[in-house]
């Protein structure tokens, strides 16, 4: 049974996950041709799926700032990309409360033939907002990326940490109920992650529910009150962000230093083979209609 | 449970504006920093039309004669084009976006449907030239004109059809891009186009097979019945358009909706 995503069967900014859980196909990648699907009984070279999430259940109430911290491959990206509705669950259900924005992955969604204000139309159409929503904002968020002249060029002409801000001027401005932000605020200069920083906060302080996925500890500490700690797709732990972070850092002192690099598949794999876990079967939480 | 039809619907609704900008990215992108820009949209398909007049209407002389053979061609090569560089479009068409697909949620069909509308603008005015054309030269301006808008409708439906089902499954089989392509060779010339199918053949099966076999052919005899001939297409035929734009839009639909789930993982 497919999971379920539903978008404003909860109050404004909340967010409800249950029992959330999501396998990747690794060989899904590869891009699959007619010829694999026929001869698909003979193609069997590595894990079939890998979980990523195992019945992950969360509560976010409207207003709450939280941080999911955990090892690569613990299923932080898989979380914020199910609750950004990009990855659907496999069974499970998400629920949340009005607009949601997500900044993923810095460069994706850009064109590069098409100039930064070209680019911000795009991207306030692809949260669903109206020209006339777009236009009203374009201006903050010209004024906020610091691009000055350089608006009118196409992105090509553009410094990666150009790309970082206009990105940012993008989702900070859009007035979002939920912000989703994955680990990208570590890329641009001090100065303009300060005021990343300070922009979030006054989302946050005008009633936006922050999560935020990071391996930044001490951004974690000034930005979030409540943390939650993932291990192998399940949550570990769920609290205050001092307790759980002390928590989390006695995990990562307990063992050898994780690789840091990607979140592959592989890698996951790889981790749960170590933990000596196999897939376990999806928990089916069906709730009668 | 969850009413997922409705929420598709203000889906739609809440991303027109995505859908506009899809359209004119798909628009300027295609010729952007070239001197004739758009209009290359229109240079295309009658550089096209103008070659296989020279081939068939003066080079190869066929056996069969037509008054006013450009028109005739015309008159049904437009269906064709249409067809034939909607299709290969929209395959690509996911794939092109994918870096769309990963940033947000949005109703994935946007993207297909926003490259058979630029597709169905241009055939749009190069059907408005043919028709004026064609009903000026030919004085065929009659009532059967009025069904000219009908067959429209539903040739675009039809092929909107066709599009989802070709996008959704290229962006599973990367096979199916290349496959469209092959087969739009020999599609167009079992198409009456130039030719009808009573001028190449006296046997009542192949006559039938070349009619009804080929689902583009009753679409593309129907626009020249209307504008060449100045007629009412045969009820037959236009039932047949019905049916077939059904099934296209139906078909491409349950295809998309099934296949349309893990595009951002996958691609």
């Amino acid at each position: 049974m497919a999971g379920e995503y539903e978008q404003d069967a909860v109050p404004i900014g909340a967010i409800r996950l249950e029992a959330a859980t999501r396998s990747f196909n690794v060989q899904v990648d590869s891009g699959r041709t007619l010829k694999e699907l026929l001869l698909r009984r003979e193609h069997r070279g590595g894990p079939e799926a890998v979980p990523a999430l195992r019945g992950v259940d969360l509560t976010i109430d409207p207003g709450e700032t939280v941080a999911i911290v955990g090892r690569n491959g613990a299923g932080k990206s898989s979380t914020l990309r199910v609750l950004a509705g990009i990855v659907p669950l496999d069974s499970g259900r998400v629920r949340i409360g009005g607009q949601v924005a997500a900044l993923l992955d810095l460069a994706a969604g850009f064109s590069r033939d098409f100039s930064g204000r070209e680019n911000i139309l795009m991207g306030g159409a692809l949260y669903g907002l109206t020209r006339r929503q777009v236009e009203e904002r374009l201006e903050d968020m010209i004024a906020f990326s610091e691009l000055g002249e350089f608006v009118d060029l196409p992105l090509k002409a553009y410094s990666s940490g150009m790309l970082v801000r206009l990105a940012f001027a993008i989702v900070a401005f859009l007035d979002a109920d939920v912000l989703l932000i994955d680990e990208v605020l570590a890329v641009g200069d001090g100065a303009f992650q300060r005021k990343c920083e300070e922009r979030i906060a006054a989302q946050v302080a005008s009633g936006s529910t922050l999560v935020l996925v990071s391996h930044d500890l001490a951004l974690i500490e000034r930005t979030c009150a409540r943390t939650v700690l993932l291990d192998s797709g399940r949550v570990a732990a769920d609290g205050p962000t001092a307790q759980v972070l002390s928590e989390y850092r006695h995990l990562l002192s307990g063992e050898a230093a994780p690789v840091r690099g990607t979140n592959h598949p592989a890698e996951v794999a790889a981790a749960a083979a170590a933990a000596g876990g196999g897939a376990e079967p999806p928990s089916d939480h069906e709730e009668p209609a | 449970m969850s009413s997922t039809s409705l929420t598709r619907v203000s889906d739609l609704r809440g991303h027109g504006f995505l859908f506009q900008q899809l359209v004119q990215r798909e628009l300027r992108q295609k010729y952007q920093g070239s001197v004739l820009g758009l209009v290359w949209y229109l240079v295309n398909p009658m550089l096209l039309l103008g070659a296989y007049y020279l081939m068939f209407g003066v080079v190869l002389k066929p056996g069969f004669q037509h008054p006013a053979y450009p028109l005739f061609i015309m008159s049904a090569m437009v269906v064709w084009l249409l067809v034939s560089q909607t299709l290969p479009a929209a395959g690509d068409s996911l794939l092109a976006q994918a870096a769309l697909l990963r940033k947000a949620r949005f109703p994935r069909e946007i993207i297909p449907t926003a490259v058979v509308t630029v597709q169905a603008m241009t055939f749009l005015a190069l059907m408005g030239i043919v028709a004026v054309l064609t009903v000026a030269i030919r004085g065929t301006l009659d009532w059967p004109l009025l069904l000219l808008p009908v067959a429209t409708v539903l040739l675009l439906l039809f092929v909107q059809g066709l599009a989802l089902a070709i996008s959704g499954l290229h962006a599973h089989f990367r096979d199916v891009g290349p496959i469209v392509g092959a087969i739009l060779v020999p599609w167009f010339f079992v198409t009456p186009i130039f030719y009808r199918p009573s001028d190449i053949t006296d046997q009542p099966f192949a006559r039938a097979a070349l009619e009804w076999g080929n689902p583009v052919a009753p679409f593309a005899e129907s626009f020249r019945t209307i504008l060449y001939d100045g007629a009412a297409p045969s009820a037959g035929a236009m039932a047949y358009m019905v049916l077939a734009t059904v099934v296209a839009l139906g078909g491409g639909w349950l295809i998309f909706r099934r296949l349309q789930r893990d595009l951002a993982v996958m691609l």
